[in-house]
């Protein structure tokens, strides 16, 4: 573990402000990245993993906004509030202008991978010139300079004959060969950092496979650290160094990836496991969560799993536990965010479990379903009907 | 083209004899079958056939698109030949011979990856699409030359499920009128009778009856597919094609679509083709898998038998693309070369064979394994560009480890190495066209000129390699169907390699 990380996040709040209210997508996380270390960030859709790594380069459009937190990348402060004479909240002066944020940090130093490479590419210019463009402007380099380094990046990232395929068009490439076109961008700077937002997801499993091997190439070779967002435990198991498991906007468990599967502290990532059918063997039953992730828009009061936790007790509804270390493994901090464990002090020992139908037949998922309006009434013991 | 894919036909009568008397669940299946149609009072047609019989034969199906559909979409301009405008047309070949059959009561997994044909092999099973040519045959019936009023009255004993269920439900109707729908259509039950009806499927769906006169926007993906699941059941079918249909949807939700549709299996004694590209749910939810690469269906056995013990090169690779959710894991993954063919002009023989890494060494020449693999990565880094122009000694020791193969096979493997070095008479002109290019201030033109002769000069070598090793092979000549001996379960297991031979 080296001393400072590249990236640090701290109490990180993201909302969107909507008119049917405040949607906390992202809802005080905090995580590192160190140098040459790829980062899981893994949750269903609605977690707010998107929103997390966009933050990062603050890209959040209106109505959404970064509303507190920090994050420091090589000392430098991207985003960072304090507190003003008049007790309002405004941004610190150390913090980077918009100006500086587009110019030296993204795509020379972060740079983000998108999960359509389709949307990402212009459709009316040539792959080559759309990579060539982008170097040329931050590289500083001249045309024909770019150019070269643009083919030479397209044969690192295994596209076959890239000087005739320069001059080609998005269109005339397979998905698989345009996510190296936009990988072959992202390293394009020699970023110290990518995120990648599901970078395999829109792909075939034996071209995912061919993705995720060059990905692990590249980055010995450039020693490059990722943010690997999905919600594929598949490839967090293959391709991530450390993982963080988000649910509802906050971070519930943070640890190795081989504590994440094989010493799981959270009970989210536990059902999360157990819900999923296994490639390498048959499994008889799934052993589904129960209900659907409520809206960012109402949690739940307490712990905002609680309404689904096999593990729940009247305590859970209470206590709001923050993600607090619970083991350490290969000198990096396991944390979890569950009260069951002794660290948080708390009654969940004594506390009475609470029935949130675990065990109960098929019907009780979709019958509590509809959103998250209902979700907090129905723990109080009812079915929830209109 | 159909008698050698006949090994398909795994339904002989001793084998799904056997199958339906080990299988124990079978009479509970057929008792609350039959109460269930008791309870609703409608004709079940389905009882003609026997659990684990055929319900549904495939035999020769072939599913052909013409290309486009404009003025001059059967011209083609192929300036290399006189005349240069030829009128015929290009078809994709999407399902291209098809022959297996579903029995009854089983869930066959359809797997392969985009672009391989398994929605329109299955939207063609529904006649959704027009056959080209083959049979579909259910209960003993030709679906392909059904017709008119037949058709749309066989249609109520086979349903379909997509996979996006927001864009499958019309999102003006409430939910109870899209689960009446077809029972409508059909002339099923009065107004009271299917009301009653579409609440009892909710609740047996895992909806709240109560939901009845709620729009499709209110609900969460996995409920709007519990909505399909509802649609389909109401008219009582006894097949249902299901397209991707938890792709959409997370984790936690498709675990419980899939138990839903397992436990519907049996209350309903369903027969599911299940058609999905993620290996995992189709391990967990299939009796028996099809492996489908190209318009063909390259293995299809027992789910136990697919995933142990997988015979054709096609599946083993797909198999060992797919991350495994355990970190200690780390076996090695067999990457794919290339990319799938274009399904207008597909690859004579196995189809899989021009990107196949155990692709047979022709037989007209004497080998070793070793100068055979050299070989053939040679052949294949030409065809795909994948290096960049270097000189023969450097072409013999990257490829070959210095020494070429014996006897023709070096002659011809030398050839093909003069047209791409660098350093060779034939070449010479052409890296010479390529500096002047590099050198010219308007560089794109030129270098597309010398690129012009290097391209021809590849072209030459590509096709002199080809020609004289991979089309010679027995994979390119004849198409593969094997029948083997299974090591797990009793039922036959059909792959399409010639490995086996």
């Amino acid at each position: 573990m080296s001393a400072e990380p590249l990236l640090r996040v701290e109490d990180l709040k993201t909302q969107f402000f909507t008119d049917a209210g405040t949607v906390r997508a992202v809802d005080g996380i905090s995580f590192e990245v160190y140098e040459g270390e790829i980062v899981g960030l893994v949750g269903e859709s609605g977690a707010g993993k998107s929103v997390a790594s966009m933050s990062l380069l603050r890209l959040i459009e209106s109505p959404g906004e970064i509303v507190g937190g920090e994050i420091t990348y090589k000392g430098e402060t991207i985003f960072g509030l304090e507190e003003g004479p008049d007790g309002e909240l405004r941004e610190r002066e150390d913090m980077l202008t918009n100006e500086e944020v587009r110019t030296r940090i993204r795509g020379n130093e972060i740079a983000v991978i998108f999960q359509d490479p389709m949307e990402s590419l212009n459709p009316v210019f040539t792959v080559g010139s759309q990579l060539r463009e982008f170097i040329e402007l931050n590289r500083d380099l001249s045309n024909g300079a770019a150019r070269q380094e643009a083919i030479d990046m397209l044969r690192e990232v295994g596209i076959p004959d890239p000087e005739e395929r320069y001059e080609e068009y998005p269109h005339q490439f397979s998905g698989g060969m345009r996510q190296r076109v936009l990988i072959a961008m992202a390293l394009a700077c020699e970023p110290s950092l990518i995120i990648a937002d599901e970078p395999t997801t829109a792909l075939d499993v034996t071209v995912e496979g061919q993705i995720i091997d060059l990905v692990d190439e590249l980055q010995q070779k450039y020693d490059t650290s990722f943010i690997w967002v999905t919600h594929d435990m598949g490839v967090v198991a293959e391709i991530c160094d450390r993982v963080n498991v988000m649910y509802l906007g906050e971070i519930v468990e943070q640890a190795p990836v081989d504590e994440l599967f094989y010493d799981t502290k959270h009970p989210y990532t536990d059902a999360l496991l157990d819900s999923m059918p296994r490639p390498d063997r048959t499994v008889d039953e799934l052993d589904p969560i129960t209900g659907v992730m409520p809206e960012a828009i109402s949690p739940p009061s307490g712990c905002r799993f609680h309404p689904r936790c096999p593990d729940a007790r009247k305590a859970c509804k209470r206590i709001h536990p923050e993600n607090r270390e619970v083991a350490r493994a290969e000198g990096y901090p396991h944390r979890a965010a569950c009260i069951k464990h002794d660290v948080f002090g708390s009654d969940y020992e004594e506390s009475v479990p609470i029935e949130n139908g675990a065990g109960a037949d098929q019907q009780t998922p979709a019958s509590a379903t509809d959103g998250g309006r209902g979700e907090s009434e129905r723990t109080d013991g009812g079915e929830h009907d209109e | 083209m159909s008698e050698r894919t006949s090994g398909t036909d795994t339904g002989t009568g001793a084998d799904t004899n056997a199958n339906a008397s080990t299988d124990t669940d079978t009479p509970s299946d057929a008792g609350q079958f039959a109460s269930e149609a008791g309870q609703f009072g409608s004709e079940m047609s389905g009882e003609t056939v026997p659990y684990g019989e055929p319900l549904v034969e495939i035999e020769g199906l072939k599913k052909y698109f013409d290309q486009s559909s404009g003025l001059f979409s059967g011209v083609s301009v192929d300036t290399s030949q006189f005349p240069p405008i030829s009128v015929g047309e290009e078809r994709v070949k999407a399902v291209d011979d098809v022959t297996f059959d579903i029995r009854r009561g089983e869930t066959l997994g359809l797997v392969g990856e985009s672009g391989c044909g398994k929605s329109t092999l299955g939207r063609t099973i529904l006649r959704l699409l027009e056959p080209t040519a083959g049979r579909i045959s259910f209960k003993g019936e030709d679906l392909a030359t059904l017709s008119g009023e037949d058709l749309r009255t066989k249609r109520s004993e086979i349903q379909m499920i997509f996979q996006d269920p927001q864009a499958s439900l019309d999102p003006r109707l409430t939910i109870g009128q899209i689960i009446e729908e077809p029972m409508h259509a059909h002339g099923m039950l009065d107004d009271e009778g299917r009301e009653a009806r579409a609440k009892d499927l909710l609740e047996r769906v895992g909806l709240d009856p109560h939901h009845y006169n709620r729009y499709p926007h209110a609900f969460s993906g996995g409920q709007r597919q519990r909505v399909n699941l509802a649609r389909a059941l109401s008219v009582n079918p006894d097949f249902i094609v299901c397209d991707e249909p938890v792709s959409a949807l997370d984790v936690s939700i498709q675990a419980q679509v899939l138990n839903t549709m397992e436990r519907l299996q049996d209350e309903f004694g369903l027969t599911y083709l299940f058609i999905a590209h993620d290996l995992s749910v189709i391990r967990h939810i299939s009796d028996r898998v099809a492996v489908m690469y190209l318009g063909n269906i390259v293995e299809l056995a027992d789910k136990e038998e697919l995933f142990e013990n997988p015979q054709h090169p096609y599946t083993e690779a797909l198999l060992e693309s797919i991350p495994v959710p355990d970190p200690r894991e780390t076996g090695a993954r067999g990457v794919l070369e290339g990319e799938v063919p274009s399904p207008v002009d597909p690859p004579s023989g196995c189809r899989f064979r021009t990107r196949c890494p155990r692709l047979i060494a022709p037989e007209a020449y004497e080998w070793t394994d070793e100068e055979w693999a050299q070989t053939r990565a040679f052949m294949r880094a030409v065809k795909r560009r994948t290096f960049e122009p270097m000189t023969a000694a450097e072409l013999r020791a990257d490829f070959f480890g210095g020494t070429l193969p014996q006897g023709e096979p070096g002659r011809i493997v030398e050839e093909a190495i003069e047209l791409v070095a660098t350093d060779h008479e034939s070449a010479a002109e052409v890296t010479q066209a390529g500096q002047q290019g590099e050198t010219a201030t308007d560089g794109g033109q030129a270098t597309a000129g010398g690129g012009q002769s290097r391209v021809v000069a590849w072209n030459s070598a590509t096709t002199l390699l080809l020609e004289s090793f991979a089309e010679q092979s027995i994979c390119a000549r004849e198409r593969p169907a094997y029948e083997i001996e299974p090591e797990y379960g009793g039922e036959s297991h059909f792959t399409a390699c010639h490995l086996q031979r």
